[in-house]
């Protein structure tokens, strides 16, 4: 096993700039994407028309801003359309006395917030209006804000542990799903050493030496194991202590990624044994594991995706699992006992796929 | 020392290779000649323990290797048709990874790779990476892999695949010398019939996985004795001419070559007069006629009908 492993090594010693690259490219992805999700607020353009379209204006932007972490802004009719159409806005509003219209190009999950978020305020105002039984509910406004000042019941929101209920952090979801997405293709391009070696010829030169199948494998999806770690580990050691990013108790979030990249390794063992050739699995592989974010919801806060096919192919992967983990770890102190069953799950794929992987790779070179 | 026998593998109810039996006797160096397609490799991976044939056993000294081939792998060397090092790594990377996975002592391993680099003539360039080297180099070094454990049997298969010349006079002159000189066991497939002629003192002939002709140089050529191979260089081309060459009584091949044609033909007097004959009709000078020496090739070609590299 161990010339396997440092054979391994030694390739990758002289040409580092991949893994180099992909720490690289998590640090960017998060600080990009992460920041952007997290610090700024998602600006909408609004618009009404008609002879008393600033009247309207003026009345929904009020109503729409206040407790809002979108920014609704009054624009012209013609620059919000010309800004959906060209992709410059996901969308914007156009506004009538009792009602609104979306206006929208594309079906994406912020469009369903900002939808929701919207009807919200126009229901508010109609039962407002229903109430007073005119267009003017600015006095019962003040008067309800008035009354709610001294509440005849309070609630109050505790978290499970009986802790503060932390709010959702999506810099810290993207900084974990980054990380492993990327480490996941470089997880993938080292096990594909082993359909290389098959192609290459070097399997059978071993095969033929005192070193075991069992070790031939050992060697190789040890050291993607070692070299996927290896590049999770930097990226949180970076976010912990340089940048300054909650990220939870280390040692719980490095348990979470070991078991992610046994179960990562195992999955590119699966598409190892199915493609069998390199050029195969360079092609199936990077094709299908930008989908595993997507429809394990990294990129979006808890419960968008909430369609039950892809939830299901998600339960399939383990991305999903290990971002609950950490998340749970990082933003409501999950410990071990509460870990237990995404990792079980993320070990429970690493023995189906591995066992599957090899035994499609060992078919017909018996 | 090995012996295959009624050795058969087959591939969805395809036989690739039909009840081969062949034997190697120790310090015998024998070649495998076949077309592309023939069998060779399906038979040397075989041999090699590499896949487990249909039917039919590998013996080594009287003992089966098919169920326990630890034996016969420790005392085998087999060099692939392809490249099979790491390109990434230096040529004394690869052979220092090689020659671990061999469990050659560390001690032992430091002088055996200088030596098997002398052997293919590139010590000098040890620290290049394999990447950087012509074919030709890689297959020295492909060779030197397989010589680290210092095996007592050698296969060969196809080591001089598009090569330059002087790469493949010194894989020769290394099979020689290995055979000659360490006595080494060696199994050498080719297409290449001038190669085979050059090292080896056995030749099997193997066609669409069977073998259709074994026996020595010479024994293989007296299957000839009744026939000449008769190189004519013609003034033109012409598919006319080639066709009525083939309807002549007692010519048995005819094949097209730069110069003209190139007949087999049972011995026949007559020949020449006729040959002359269909040419002045064609309207076509005989430049040059010349009975050839047979080679192993014109007795591949008698036996199948087509040349090595159809």
């Amino acid at each position: 096993m161990y010339p396997v492993f440092y054979a391994q090594f030694l390739k990758d010693k002289r040409k580092p700039l991949l893994i180099l690259l992909f720490i690289g490219l998590s640090i960017l992805a998060t600080l990009i994407f992460g920041n952007s999700a997290w610090g700024s607020k998602t600006s909408v353009p609004i618009f009404a028309s008609g002879p008393n379209s600033e009247e309207i204006e003026q009345k929904w932007v009020k109503l729409l801003n206040k407790d809002s972490d979108t920014e609704y802004v009054i624009s012209e009719e013609k620059t919000a359309r010309e800004q959906v159409r060209e992709g410059k806005r996901d969308v914007a509003i156009l506004l009538m006395e009792k009602d609104y219209r979306l206006i929208t190009a594309s079906d994406m999950p912020n469009i369903q917030l900002v939808e929701h978020e919207v009807h919200k305020v126009f229901t508010e105002e109609a039962q407002l209006q229903a109430i007073t039984g005119s267009a003017d509910t600015a006095e019962l406004r003040e008067e309800i804000d008035r009354y709610l000042e001294n509440p005849p019941l309070t609630v109050q929101t505790k978290s499970v542990n009986g802790g503060e209920l932390t709010s959702h952090n999506m810099g810290t979801q993207l900084l974990f799903g980054f990380t492993l997405f990327i480490a996941m293709f470089t997880i993938g391009f080292k096990v594909n050493g082993i359909n290389a070696d098959k192609v290459s010829g070097v399997w059978n030169r071993l095969n033929l030496s005192p070193v075991s199948k069992t070790n031939m494998y050992s060697g190789h999806l040890l050291y993607s194991f070692f070299i996927g770690f290896f590049q999770m580990a930097v990226v949180f050691l970076i976010f912990d202590y340089m940048m300054n990013y909650e990220i939870g108790p280390l040692h719980i979030i490095l348990t979470i990624a070991a078991v992610f990249t046994l179960s990562s390794v195992s999955l590119a063992m699966l598409v190892a044994g199915f493609t069998k050739t390199p050029e195969k699995f360079n092609m199936v592989y990077p094709s299908v594991i930008p989908l595993i974010p997507i429809i394990s919801g990294v990129y979006v806060p808890p419960g968008v995706m909430d369609n039950p096919v892809f939830t299901f192919i998600a339960d399939l992967f383990p991305l999903g699992y290990a971002l609950e983990a950490m998340m749970d770890t990082a933003l409501f102190g999950a410990g071990w006992s509460e870990i237990m069953l995404p990792v079980s799950l993320m070990l429970l794929i690493a023995v189906i796929y591995m066992g599957i992987g090899i035994n499609l790779g060992e078919r017909e070179r018996c | 020392m090995l012996e295959t026998v009624k050795l058969t593998k087959s591939f969805k109810d395809k036989k690739v290779v039909d009840e081969i039996n062949l034997y190697l006797h120790a310090g015998e160096s024998v070649g495998l000649l076949g077309p592309n397609g023939a069998g060779k490799s399906t038979t040397i991976s075989m041999i090699a323990s590499l896949i487990r044939p249909t039917s039919g056993d590998v013996k080594l000294d009287g003992k089966s290797t098919i169920q326990n081939p630890s034996d016969l792998r420790k005392v085998l060397g087999v060099v692939p048709q392809e490249i099979a090092l790491y390109e990434e790594l230096s040529a004394y990377e690869n052979l220092k990874f090689f020659g671990k996975a061999y469990r050659v002592e560390r001690e032992r391993l430091e002088v055996r790779i200088q030596e098997v680099l002398d052997m293919v003539g590139l010590k000098d360039r040890q620290k290049e990476l394999i990447k950087t080297f012509s074919g030709g180099m890689k297959r020295r070094i492909n060779i030197a892999a397989a010589l680290l454990h210092n095996p007592r049997i050698l296969i060969l298969d196809e080591p001089t695949v598009g090569i330059d010349p002087q790469s493949r006079n010194h894989i020769l002159e290394t099979v020689r010398e290995l055979n000659e000189t360490h006595g080494t066991t060696v199994l050498y497939t080719s297409h290449y019939m001038e190669e085979v002629e050059q090292l080896c003192n056995r030749v099997y002939i193997m066609d669409h996985g069977k073998i259709i002709a074994t026996g020595s140089k010479e024994e293989l050529m007296s299957i000839l004795s009744s026939e000449d191979t008769i190189g004519v260089q013609l003034s033109k081309r012409s598919e006319a001419f080639t066709d009525k060459i083939k309807t002549l009584p007692d010519v048995l091949q005819v094949e097209q070559t730069k110069e003209g044609l190139r007949i087999l033909a049972k011995k026949n007097h007559n020949l020449l007069s006729n040959l002359v004959h269909a040419a002045e009709k064609e309207g076509i000078q005989i430049m040059n006629y010349q009975v050839e020496i047979p080679s192993l090739e014109d007795v591949f070609l008698h036996l199948t009908g087509k040349t090595l590299r159809d």
